[in-house]
């Protein structure tokens, strides 16, 4: 019997395959290898040289090069895709759930008949069967999924898996295709992408954040915030919520969309922990978290938690932390 | 111009969410349901560029009784139009079933725009937004936090959000579907006497399932998520706890 297929549609930027990509490829690979299916990572750019001798692990690297595919257009993608699935005919696709996979969902499903799951975290095989683990409602629920037989889509939650696995010792066999269909007169044009601002400070080398979410409730409270992180010799990063209503200047912002961050200490206050936050600032050394909510998915990731109102503490733990430096 | 801007009924996540019996949904009288944030983002683009181009908008809400209040404060706001599609609890979350909905009863209306959160919170499938376009065959932009028009308005740039804070400007022609991520500013407020008012005097357009609905994925099971690791929680009170963090702090030599 010939073996199924697991496809991994690699994202990339300025010739350099992405983490999330490494993770899908390292994830693919712990499902192959427990049943004994095939990894192929799709490459789409107009230039496939930097990924020429990339150890990826993967059974094989599969090329479609076209001068229409240098940018991330999911446009672009959206054409070509639909062509080089059916030529494969993989059990399983995995995009990223990134701005490029989301895009990517809604046309390849409808396409090609096949159901997609988003924020999956997990995916397994029993036989032939594809068992999803998937997060919604801002990461407090879970919810298993198993598709059905034919092709399935799953979005990886950025973050997911290990990353040093998306790559091995050998390189695998290299197949370069034209694209199968054209990519002249899309619908939509991929004109520049344009690099962040950094309009104030660079949150990404600040040692002590402290982060405001949607629990501060209003900009009146971001003055106490600021003190504290004065304290601490820090500063206040914060949750999209907090950046869309204009609170903070969009380079403050951390997780998916904004900056990754690894600091000493991440205060969380009146952060909920949505996947998309936490993904930007899991790494950091320690994480204590306080929010009113015992089930806010943020304690699944802090050190220490408190349920404490944020409003409250933050005033006596600005004046604790004075004495205690007074006193020290 | 025309545009129409869905406003669907989702879940309160800062609420307690409880799973019903069969382990497979959420248990409705427990839901507290509000407009998807996305959704009220792409209400907030709509109106903005309703305020440029004099376009015409219509808030199509999609859930239960509820969503008529989302269709007052819409009204409230400024939209010229509101119409329902109700759709049972069991089924919001089921976008492939949503679009399959949509499609037919938006394609005659020739919108020159139709907007939608790009993301719901209940969302374990493709999302809205690119099936919908489908359904239209019109092109399709998620992740946009930006929209302007070309005088012609055949054409519009937006901005897509892209990893690390990078921005892709596009082009894309119009008919198109966009899915919104965030407005240009955040969603206006009003205050709750306009809406109160717009209440009184809201002219609802109640729109009927279409015939042939598909259905997408559903959980085989749902959980509330349980790692490993879980937090070391502080007890006491705001100053109890103020003093223990400062300990935690102090023997890391961080204060
Ligand atoms: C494609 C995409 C990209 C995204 N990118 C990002 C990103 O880069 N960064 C990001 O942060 N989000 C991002 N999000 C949004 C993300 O999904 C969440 O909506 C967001 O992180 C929630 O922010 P929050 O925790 O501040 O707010 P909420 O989820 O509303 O949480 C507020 C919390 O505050 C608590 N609280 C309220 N009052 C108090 C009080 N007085 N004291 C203590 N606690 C209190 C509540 O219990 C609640 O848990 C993205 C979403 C999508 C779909």
């Amino acid at each position: 019997m010939i073996p199924r297929e697991v496809v991994v549609v690699a994202e990339h930027l300025g010739g350099e395959v992405t983490d999330t990509t490494l993770e899908m490829l390292a994830c693919a690979h712990d499902l192959a290898r427990s049943v004994g299916w095939r990894v192929t990572c799709l490459i789409l750019t107009d230039n496939p040289k930097p990924f020429q001798s990339l150890p990826l692990n993967a059974d094989k690297v599969l090329v479609v090069k076209d001068a229409g595919l240098g940018t991330p257009n999911p446009a672009a993608y959206a054409r070509v895709l639909p062509h080089v699935l059916k030529d494969l005919s993989p059990r399983l696709v995995i995009l990223g759930n990134t701005s490029l996979g989301i895009d990517l969902a809604g046309p390849l499903s409808f396409t090609l008949g096949a159901p997609v799951v988003s924020g999956c975290v997990g995916v397994r095989a029993e036989g032939d069967r594809v068992i999803v683990t998937s997060r919604l409602c801002g990461g407090k629920l879970q919810a298993q999924i198993e598709p059905g037989d034919g092709l399935t889509i799953v979005l990886l939650m950025p973050g997911t898996g290990h990353r040093e696995l998306g790559m091995r010792d050998e390189v695998p066999p290299f197949e370069i295709r034209s694209s199968p269909a054209p990519l002249e007169s899309l619908p939509v044009r991929f004109l520049e992408l344009v690099e962040p601002k950094m309009e104030d400070l660079d949150v990404r080398k600040i040692p002590v954040l402290v982060a405001a979410g949607r629990g501060i409730q209003s900009k009146d409270n971001l003055g106490d915030l600021e003190a504290l992180a004065k304290e601490l010799g820090g500063a206040v990063c914060a949750t999209r919520p907090v950046v869309d209503q204009g609170w903070l200047p969009r380079s403050r912002q951390v997780g998916r969309s904004g900056m990754t961050v690894k600091p000493r200490l991440y205060l969380a206050l009146g952060v909920s922990g949505a996947p998309e936050h936490t993904e930007g600032m899991k790494g950091s050394d320690l994480i204590i978290a306080v929010n009113r909510d015992p089930e806010a998915p943020i304690f699944d990731i802090a050190h220490y938690g408190a349920t404490v109102d944020l409003l409250e503490l933050v005033p006596i733990l600005t004046e604790k932390l004075r004495e205690a430096k007074g006193g020290a | 111009m025309k545009i129409a801007v869905i406003l669907r009924q989702v879940p309160d996540v800062v609420e307690e969410l409880v799973i019903s019996e069969g382990g497979r949904s959420l248990a409705e009288d427990e839901v507290m349901h509000i407009t998807n944030e996305g959704d009220e983002h792409a209400l907030e683009e709509a109106l903005i560029l309703k305020a440029r181009h004099a376009a015409r908008v219509t808030a199509v809400a999609v859930g239960g009784d509820e969503a008529r209040d989302s269709l007052a404060t819409a009204t409230a706001k400024g939209v010229d139009e509101a119409e329902l599609v109700p759709v049972p609890p069991e089924h919001r979350g089921d976008n492939v079933r949503l679009a399959s909905v949509l499609g037919p009863l938006l394609k005659p209306a020739g919108y020159d725009l139709i907007l939608t959160g790009v993301w719901a919170a209940d969302q374990l499938d493709a999302g809205l937004a690119g099936l919908l376009a489908m359904h239209l065959s019109a092109p399709y932009v998620g992740g946009v936090v930006s929209v302007s028009l070309n005088p012609d308005r055949t054409r519009g740039t937006v901005h897509k959000e892209f990893s690390g804070g990078r921005l892709g400007v596009m082009e894309i022609s119009l008919p198109a579907v966009l899915g919104i991520q965030s407005a240009e500013q955040p969603p206006r407020y009003v205050p709750v006497s306009r809406v109160v008012q717009a209440k009184r005097a809201l002219q609802v357009r109640e729109r009927a399932e279409a015939a042939q609905v598909v259905e997408g994925i559903r959980p085989a099971k749902l959980v509330k998520p349980t790692s490993g690791a879980k937090a070391e929680m502080l007890p006491g009170d705001a100053k109890g706890v103020a003093e223990q963090i400062v300990r935690i702090l102090r023997e890391r030599g961080m204060a």
